[in-house]
């Protein structure tokens, strides 16, 4: 019932916007965007096969407004116990739904439900098609409860913009939904982020201010770095009365010159380390019961139309059990316009 | 009635953001009457591309057969999501829908 009522509030959100900038729009097409994948995984001992499908649908009005939807649907076969038969469980679900309206090009106001900007793994690293690893960090539900996204207002943007370095912003807040599709949890925070081009570099901090429950503060920093233009390195630390922990991954993509170069030219070998510090129990907070290490190593494979394949395998270390995680997957990403959008003026 | 801090602090937030952003727009507008130096397209494209590497290509890939209205959209939902400049934005878009 709420979720409906939640729909039909956005819906004629977005209906209003439409009419007030459809005249302006045309040399703009909407498109449609998004992956699909298809997930093998054993993780200690469970396998679990899971089908995505992940459609982004983004609706430039004017000059100014921008539209962005983004479903998950989600299949999920595994055995229901130890020998039982498989099932199939599916899953639908709404991660952002969102108006942003660029003011000028050092403010975006953004209103509706989106990704929790907390670090980047959440909001940039999101996407099957992008993440190396299908599994997220193992601090990722730090500063993302209740469901990664939120419903509310955000302002964004690139505050100062030099040719040495760019310091962006991002200040949100999230109202309580307990919605199925729009759940989310009431909270408000910050990011602040310095790029500096000219190294590749990008570091970055974010707060958040969980308000509902037991009021708590989450915090971390993230770091992406790109030393050459084959090498890429990302990390996260984040901090909450529950427990800390980082994550560092890297990722190399071989030259593509010479015989061996074009044979490995679309092989791309990726390792992850992260550690996780359990200080106080929790309830419901998805994090490990107790402290975690975890090494991950894999490999990316690019074959031609956006379609990847990636495997990987991990050992995770714990007082709770050891255990080892093995993941196939293909994933494919998709582009087209909208079907029977009128072409207008190119 | 009592108001929590955090509400005072999220609208100094607001206030203050909007405030630089402003005043920086109103900067650039001025800015912009001066006449832009007339760079070659080609130089662009290639100043886009190095901005296209630098930024995007932290998270991923050049997208294959874009359209120049498709280029646009998708552009735009990476400003606001990756946190590019508007000159950025400008430049990679010279380069994917040239």
């Amino acid at each position: 019932m709420r979720s409906s009522r939640y729909l039909q509030f956005w819906t004629g959100l977005m209906l209003v916007v439409f009419c007030a900038c459809t005249s302006q729009a045309q040399d703009l097409v909407p498109v449609i965007t998004g992956s699909a994948g298809f997930i093998y995984s054993k993780n200690a001992g469970q396998t679990a096969l899971q089908p995505i499908i992940n459609p982004i649908l983004l609706f430039p009005l004017g000059s100014k407004f921008l539209v962005e939807a983004d479903a998950e649907l989600q299949g999920f076969v595994a055995r229901s116990g130890p020998g039982g038969p498989y099932e199939w469980q599916s899953f639908t679900s709404i991660l952002y739904l969102q108006v942003d309206y660029t003011v000028n090009s050092h403010l975006t106001i953004v209103a509706g439900r989106f990704l929790t900007p907390f670090n980047i793994y959440n909001e940039r690293l999101g996407p099957i098609w992008i993440h190396n690893f299908q599994d997220d960090p193992i601090i990722f539900p730090i500063g993302t409860r209740t469901t990664a996204s939120s419903d509310g207002a955000m302002i964004r943007g690139v505050a100062v913009a030099r040719p040495d370095w760019l310091l962006n912003y991002t200040a949100f807040f999230s109202a309580l939904s307990t919605s199925e599709k729009f759940g989310s949890g009431r909270a408000f925070g910050a990011r602040v982020g310095l790029f500096l081009p000219k190294v590749n570099l990008e570091i970055g901090t974010s707060y958040q201010r969980f308000l509902q429950d037991q009021h708590s503060d989450s915090y971390g920093g993230y770091l992406a770095w790109k030393p050459t233009m084959r090498t890429d390195v990302k990390a996260e630390y984040a901090h909450s009365p529950q427990g800390q922990g980082y994550w560092v991954e890297a990722a190399y993509r071989f030259n593509d010159s010479g015989r061996l170069g074009r044979e490995l030219k679309n092989i791309q070998p990726i390792i992850r380390g992260q550690q996780f510090f359990r200080t106080a129990p929790g309830v419901n907070d998805e994090l490990p019961r107790a402290d975690t290490q975890r090494v991950d190593f894999g490999l990316n494979y690019y074959f031609p139309h956006e379609i990847r394949l990636n495997g990987s395998y991990g050992r995770q270390f714990s007082s709770t059990g050891n255990s080892n995680n093995w993941t196939l997957d293909l994933t494919y990403r998709f582009l087209f316009p909208l079907p029977f959008w009128p072409k207008g003026g190119q | 009635m009592k108001i929590p801090a955090s509400r005072f602090v999220l609208l100094a937030l607001f206030l203050l953001f909007s405030f630089v952003a402003l005043k920086s727009n109103a900067r650039a507008q001025q800015g912009s009457a001066a006449p832009r130096s007339a760079a070659p397209k080609l130089d662009e494209a290639k100043e886009g591309e190095k901005r296209f590497r630098t930024n995007c290509g932290r998270c991923h890939q050049p997208p294959q057969d874009l359209s120049p209205r498709e280029a646009r959209a998708v552009v735009r939902q990476m400003r606001v999501r990756a946190m590019l400049s508007a000159e950025d934005e400008r430049l990679i878009l010279k380069f994917l829908a040239p």
